[in-house]
């Protein structure tokens, strides 16, 4: 190094140094945009003409009058619904069974996480074709004698939305399972062990030594089941982008259209803005949980 | 104790419905297309590769398997460099204005993508970026930078403040420490911030949607949306691209499972 490391202008330069790559990519690349998107939900702007006129809260006015903006929240929390269901529900049980399992665990295991590093389009791709109405699952239901229950599931208005949203579910359930078994293994085995002399079952021993121990890691699962459930978009672009006509559309997708294809760059981020705001506010809520777990 | 056996087999139905997607999907990308008339779960008799000869060069796979791995690289490597560079001045330096880069970097984690890739398309368009690599490394960068840089933190805070003072004692500068003491123990946060990052580069659609409108520069994940709603109907085409864009990180995936796993509960929030 030419400076003197015991100068002060080096001793002031080396932090700003290791900092500056990090920050400054940040700062453009996500801070700013973050920024921005709220600007330009108080604009007409249409993306693509020079001028853009502040119209104060003239979009958000909108978005309450939207029906189809309704339509698409509504639908963002029954999927939420949906996937944190199966996440923290099934999740729950699966690790709790994984835990008291030692022949074969590891290949269960492997077997039920693999799915989350599949890629979302990926994902997208794999159910489309399970769900065509020639697909394996109607043919699954034909052999088993549920013929009656086959249907075209992404063309049904009535189950489309939970048809992707159990795509969704295969795709990040193991994620729910490994955080409930990172919690398990820090359950007190000296819990289970007084339960077994109390003449305890194993489902009273899951009641009643488990299930209260596991409330804070439930609450983790929960809550980032329930913002992963608003960052969704490749799922659905890939398969029914919001259809049929608008039965599986979401937050993500509708600003999308709005914002993007629309050309209603404004209005496309009024509703950015509202899936900031419920995504900031549940992530807040984690890191409170999180911090606590961790004192 | 009652039922072990039974708790094992429940598991193990369920571990066969987790992967048969995958496997099934397999199994079509290997079929002749004249098998495709059997049942799904029959695997290929006469088994093929036309697909993939197919979809690779005619579908343009090819290319897009070249963007994917060059960008998912840059990412991976990148990331690890200027995320431990930060935590290494928030842990082992002392300045002022600490709290401040902290809480902004905390914002970060709380930034979902799709709320605002209206605006940071209109930024890497106005820098001159839009249908470049390094636009779409830039934003994954920019997205994920606070996980992994609060993922080195928690990591050096448990190295022993005095290995870095011994260090700065016996002449090393920040720099020297950060590359010869430092980071040469943090090979745990090394390898998981790379494979994350990796994975989620690999992954990502939406972003390479946006900023990389021109084929040539696409990714697997584009090419195989596009693939979609070109060739609708050709399903073993379809089947051959999704294992392409599965497979390396599938191996990843076996290969590394507890570094993932790790890293997967620590980074959640993404």
């Amino acid at each position: 190094m030419f400076l003197d490391p015991e100068s002060r202008l080096y001793k002031q330069l080396t932090p700003v140094l290791f900092l500056l790559p990090a920050m400054a990519i940040y700062l453009v690349f996500a801070l700013y945009p973050t920024f921005s998107v709220i600007e330009y939900s108080f604009t007409d702007w249409d993306g693509i003409s020079p001028e853009r006129d502040y119209i104060g809260l003239a979009n958000y006015e909108r978005l309450f009058s939207d029906r189809i903006f309704w339509e698409a929240f509504r639908n963002t929390f029954v999927w939420s619904g949906v996937i944190i269901a199966i996440n923290v529900g099934l999740g729950l049980v699966l690790a709790a069974m994984l835990a008291r399992v030692w022949k074969g665990r590891l290949v269960i295991q492997t077997a039920i996480v693999l799915p989350v590093v599949i890629s979302p389009i990926a994902v997208a791709t794999i159910w489309r074709w399970m769900y065509q109405p020639t697909g394996v699952i109607n043919q699954v239901l034909e052999l088993v004698g549920l013929g009656g229950l086959a249907t075209p599931w992404l063309g049904n208005p009535d189950v489309v939305l939970y048809a992707l949203a159990i795509a969704h579910a295969w795709s990040t359930l193991g994620l729910g399972v490994i955080i409930f078994l990172a919690g398990l293994q820090a359950v007190d085995e000296d819990l289970y062990e007084a339960a077994r002399i109390d003449g305890a079952t194993a489902l009273q021993s899951f009641r009643h030594v488990t299930l209260p121990a596991l409330r804070p890691v439930t609450a983790v699962v929960f809550i980032l089941t329930l913002t992963q459930s608003f960052k969704v978009f490749d799922i659905v672009w890939a398969t029914t982008q919001g259809g049929p006509i608008r039965f599986s559309e979401i937050l993500s997708t509708y600003m999308y259209k709005r914002g993007a294809l629309e050309n209603e760059y404004g209005y496309g981020a009024a509703i950015g803005v509202s899936l900031l705001v419920i995504v900031s506010l549940a992530t807040l809520v984690y890191m409170q949980i999180e911090g606590r777990e961790e004192r | 104790m009652i039922g072990r056996y039974t708790l094992a087999l429940v598991l193990g139905v369920i571990a066969v419905l987790m992967v048969s997607p995958l496997v099934l999907t397999l199994f079509t990308s290997l079929k002749p297309t004249t098998e495709l008339v059997n049942p799904a779960w029959y695997p290929p008799a006469d088994l093929t590769f036309e697909h993939y000869a197919r979809v690779w060069s005619d579908g343009g796979f090819s290319r897009y398997f070249f963007n994917t791995v060059v960008i998912s690289l840059v990412d991976a490597v990148a990331m690890v460099l200027i995320a431990s560079m930060a935590a290494y001045a928030l842990v082992f330096v002392d300045f002022r204005g600490k709290m401040v880069v902290k809480f902004l970097l905390l914002l970060g984690l709380m930034i979902p993508v799709t709320a605002i890739i209206l605006p940071l398309y209109s930024i890497v368009r106005s820098v001159g970026l839009l249908n470049t690599h390094l636009g779409v490394i830039f934003s994954d960068l920019a997205l994920a930078v606070s996980i992994f840089v609060f993922m080195f933190t928690s990591y050096f805070v448990g190295i022993p403040r005095a290995l870095h003072e011994a260090a700065r004692i016996d002449g090393a500068t920040e720099f020297q420490t950060y590359r010869r003491v430092v980071m040469p123990i943090a090979t745990p946060a090394i390898v998981t911030t790379a494979l994350l990052e990796f994975l989620f580069s690999w992954n990502d659609l939406l972003l390479r949607l946006l900023l990389l409108p021109r084929d040539e520069m696409r990714t697997l994940s584009v090419g195989l949306l596009n693939f979609q709603g070109v060739m609708t109907r050709d399903v073993t085409g379809l089947s051959a691209g999704t294992v392409i864009m599965a497979v390396p990180v599938v191996l990843l995936f076996l290969l590394f499972q507890r570094q993932f796993v790790r890293g997967m509960t620590q980074g959640a929030v993404k």
